[in-house]
């Protein structure tokens, strides 16, 4: 089953259901996903796809209106989903670090840089002196490429740009020596040539990364650019898994083809491309191919029960059962 | 730091023409007493040569303006002129009498911040709980209820019916312990309403930051949640509670006046009480000047400690 | 039509809740003893029976007498329409000229804006209570005056919210339409900016109204309000706490009075409040 047999973090069968007034919702609808250790992967999919609430559930921190989750979240063996609440909290911050969406936000506006950093490392190291906080806060602002690291320090947030910003928060993540780091589209609020920048950095900062990077994104070209492995989600589901520069080069999943075909017409023309049609409610029970309503290839067999995510060629899966049929 | 200075520079400069409009509208008032003025302040029983010697010294035979330039002066100079009746400076009456009312309404304020921060919090991390619930209804009632009505229940309760504390009076001449027992009835009255007011304000501020990102973040590394919810969310707490807190010194003094009364307690409420039935005009005015200037100073202060705890206030300049 | 239908969705809401149905019953006792009291009283509140003070209660006077010995039910009946009258004529006229204020601090010059702000903060910067002492004590006490008193102090609640609704609106798409088809300025306030902004003022109006009742009765209690004999609840607590030593229960039956009143409109206000802005989650839930 597993992709990576050394597979720091294997995620099998997890399902997530919330209650919505429209009736119990099914975001996660099955995920069979793993993180090996050195290797970033992309996961990718439009808003709505479950890649964020994935990112929730490795944290455990969940949504208000959860209403059932269920699989395993195997890392290094530990299912964090039997993990007490209390051990889970140990894990956090320590095993498992997070780089926010929007960094405007991340930041609490009543306490200065300095402040963030000292209270996560002294949670993480606990016997660091002060002095030796200090260090250590220097050196990561200088790597994450911030210049005047001492007056940063003593910085509220609303005196620092977006990408500044942004850059702090990543210096929190890796102040803490995570071996999991997860970063939920830390690009998408910034501007182009900021983000261009932040990809530069995280590209840079993985030289000296042991642990394994998610890096969630509704955007391909980034994920091509800076991911080992590439994971597109549809609708809860996962419908491609696979080495980024095969996946792209060569989908095996209509929808795959679909978002790069996007993607190109996209920085082509200039122009907004989309997929025709919608994203199934996710209180639809999937009794067929999720992607089948939008599908240009969809056929009887299609809404005959979902596919399986099979094996598609080397460190591949796809879930699609016209696969080779209509995507030679 | 000069962000600071200027924050604070342009608040002072409103608090100073809020104090003038208050003492202009206080003129104006002076002014509009009907009929003969000496008269009016004196009462009918004065001899005319009295009243003739009496509107000479306070100036009242002068044009307007010069009078209200002579009003301004003196308040400038500390001068508020002088008891109708005692024929002392008015600034020693009302400084005779002014520890009570600041002892009062601050350790109601503190008493109030005591119970009502921790019960907001608590409200807060246990939403949706039974507790939660009794203290949303008990803070409503407690809003709700007048809290000279507070004091009358109080009073006949422990002082009549169970005959726990003495009551009457602020003690002056007695032990400090007999003085504080008699400050508690009091003080409870006046900080019941207050209590509500601050629980139910921090538990909707924590809430609104509970659900922000950055507190999302703290927990995302894992950070204790008592740090969590006592540093990051409570300071960020703070600021709309203040902001009310400042507000509400006005209500605050408004109710110390009532609860004074109830309680035969000396201060300023008790003194501008007597002044209207005494019709010791002087008087009045002058603790209403000092009211004013206690509400508008304590605005101030919640302004600048806004400042101190929010960065980007001192941006702004002013509100 | 489809303000009604709003209006009875909204209260619909207000007595789902617990808060607001409580309020809402409190509130249609108060004003219905307000309005019907020449009806439901036993007594006339001003007739004296000295023979027969500090009675207790009885089948003749269901909560007994005062020290003159007059019923004190009635008059409590009667004070309910002091109150009542009080609180509607200060917090409507407040409300009408808070809101002329803070729409014309709105539309005219930042200079006016800025004399008008600085006129509500001055207003502001006295105790409702400390003002009234003020003006009692050149003016002589009266109902009259306490309610133009209070009013005056409501005023800048009610600008202020004005204003700021005003603001917001003055930049929508409709109002700009509105001033290049050359639709007058009178016309646009009415048609357009009063429906948008009532719905804050009458939820502070509503919140008003135990405040009101508040400052009321507090200045009748030191006697600086409504004049004896007329009843009122502040004059009832203030007759009763003079003879606390003979009876207490012309004190507590005000009191309460009083008490259950202001917690009744404050349980409505809040729920009519929730009711129109869902958002500001603070009573329970």
């Amino acid at each position: 089953m597993a992709a990576h047999p050394d597979a720091m973090v294997a995620i099998r069968n997890l399902r997530l259901d919330a209650r919505t007034e429209q009736g119990p919702a099914h975001i996660l609808r099955g995920i069979d996903l793993d993180f090996a250790r050195g290797r970033i992967i992309g996961v990718v999919g439009e808003s709505g796809s479950g890649k964020s609430t994935l990112v929730s559930c490795l944290l455990q921190l969940l949504p208000n209106n959860l209403d059932r989750i269920e699989g395993e979240i195997l890392f290094e063996g530990t299912d964090l989903l039997k993990l007490p609440p209390a051990e889970m909290n140990d894990w956090r911050g320590r095993k498992i670090a997070m780089i926010f969406q929007d960094p405007m936000t991340a930041l609490n506006p009543l306490f200065t840089v300095g402040t963030h950093l000292r209270d996560i490392l002294r949670r993480r190291f606990p016997q660091l002196s002060r002095q030796e906080i200090r260090e250590r806060s220097l050196a990561m602002l200088n790597k994450v490429g911030i210049s005047d690291a001492p007056t940063r320090l003593d910085a509220y947030p609303h005196q620092l740009s977006g990408g500044m910003r942004q850059r702090i928060v990543i210096a929190m993540a890796l102040l803490v020596e995570p071996d999991l780091l997860l970063a939920d589209e830390p690009t998408t609020a910034l501007d182009a040539t900021v983000e261009a920048q932040i990809v530069e950095l995280l590209d840079r900062l993985r030289q000296d990364f042991s642990g394994s990077i998610v890096f969630i994104s509704h955007h391909l070209g980034l994920v091509a650019e800076l991911c080992d492995d590439l994971c597109v989600m549809y609708g809860g589901a996962i419908v491609e898994t696979g080495p980024v520069a095969e996946v792209l080069a060569r989908p095996r999943h209509p929808y795959t083809r679909a978002l790069l075909d996007c993607e190109i017409e996209d920085g082509q023309e200039g122009r907004l491309a989309t997929i025709p049609g919608e994203v199934p409610s996710a209180t639809w029970t999937m009794d067929a191919c999720i992607f089948a309503s939008r599908c240009v290839h969809a056929a009887e067999v299609c809404r005959q029960g979902p596919p399986a995510l099979l094996p598609a060629g080397e460190g591949r899966k796809a879930a699609c059962k016209r696969s080779f049929e209509v995507l030679p | 730091m000069s962000e600071t200075a200027h924050y604070v520079a342009s608040r002072l400069a409103t608090t100073v023409l809020i104090v003038l409009g208050a003492m202009l509208l206080l003129f104006a008032l002076s002014a509009l007493v009907p009929g003969d003025p000496a008269t009016a302040l004196l009462g009918p029983a004065a001899t005319p040569e009295y009243a003739k010697r009496f509107i000479a010294e306070m100036g009242l035979d002068q044009p307007w303006y010069q009078r209200l330039f002579t009003f301004l002066g003196n308040i400038l100079l500390g001068n508020l002129g002088t008891d109708v009746l005692s024929g002392r400076p008015v600034t020693r009456v009302i400084a005779d009498v002014l520890p009570y009312t600041f002892i009062l309404t601050f350790t109601a304020i503190g008493l109030a911040v005591a119970i009502g921060v921790p019960l907001g919090c608590y409200a807060a991390t246990h939403r949706g709980s039974v507790l939660d619930h009794v203290f949303a209804f008990v803070s409503v009632a407690f809003i709700a209820i007048p809290a000279f009505v507070i004091a009358i229940f109080l009073l006949l309760i422990f002082a009549i019916w169970l005959n726990w504390l003495p009551v009457l009076g602020a003690g002056e001449e007695s032990s400090w312990l007999d003085q504080a027992k008699r400050l508690i009835l009091p003080t409870i009255a006046l900080s019941v309403g207050w209590i509500g007011f601050i629980a139910r304000l921090v538990r909707s501020s924590m809430l609104e930051t509970m659900g922000e990102n950055f507190i999302r973040l703290s927990r995302a590394y894992g950070l204790p949640s008592r740090l969590v919810t006592y540093k990051y969310a409570l300071k960020n707490a703070c600021i709309p509670t203040l902001a009310v807190l400042g507000m509400g010194v006005g209500r605050l003094l408004g109710g110390a006046v009532l609860i004074e009364i109830v309680f035969a307690r000396p201060g300023l409420g008790r003194l501008m009480f007597d002044a209207i039935s005494t019709r010791n005009f002087p008087v009045l005015q002058g603790a209403v000047l000092v009211v004013v200037l206690i509400f508008v100073l304590t605005n101030l202060l919640v302004d600048i400690s806004y400042a101190a705890i929010d960065p980007r206030i001192r941006r702004q300049g002013s509100r | 039509m489809t303000g009604f239908i709003a209006i009875r969705r909204t209260f619909g809401r207000i007595v789902s809740t617990l808060g607001g149905a409580v309020g809402t019953v409190i509130i249609v006792v108060v004003v219905g003893a307000a309005i019907l009291a020449p009806l439901i009283v036993t007594h006339d509140p001003d007739a004296l029976d000295i023979l027969n003070r500090f009675s207790g209660p009885s089948a003749a006077h269901w909560l007994g007498t005062d020290h003159l010995g007059r019923d004190l039910y009635s008059r409590l009946v009667f004070g309910a329409q002091v109150a009542m009258l009080v609180a509607l004529i200060a917090i409507s006229s407040a409300l009408v000229l808070g809101t002329l204020l803070g729409i014309l601090a709105a539309t005219l010059s930042t200079r006016w804006e800025r004399v008008i702000l600085i006129v509500f903060d001055i207003i502001s910067s006295f105790p409702s209570l400390v003002l009234a002492l003020a003006v009692v004590a050149v003016f002589g006490p009266s109902t009259a005056l306490v309610t133009a008193i209070v009013a005056v102090t409501l005023v800048p609640h009610f600008g202020r919210v004005a204003r700021a609704q005003m603001l917001t609106l003055r930049n929508a798409p409709f109002m700009e339409a509105e001033r290049l088809l050359g639709t007058s300025a009178t016309r646009i306030v009415l048609s357009h900016v009063l429906p948008n902004i009532a719905g804050p003022l009458v939820v502070l109006a509503s919140i008003d109204i135990p405040v009101v009742i508040t400052i009321e009765a507090g200045l009748s209690f030191i006697g600086l309000g409504v004049r004896p004999p007329l009843a009122s609840w502040g004059t009832l607590i203030y007759d009763g706490y003079a003879y606390l030593s003979d009876s207490n229960i012309p004190v507590i039956v005000a009191s309460a009075a009083l008490a259950v009143a202001t917690l009744g409109f404050t349980l409505f206000g809040e729920a009519l409040r929730d009711a129109v802005d869902p958002r500001l989650d603070r009573g329970g839930h």
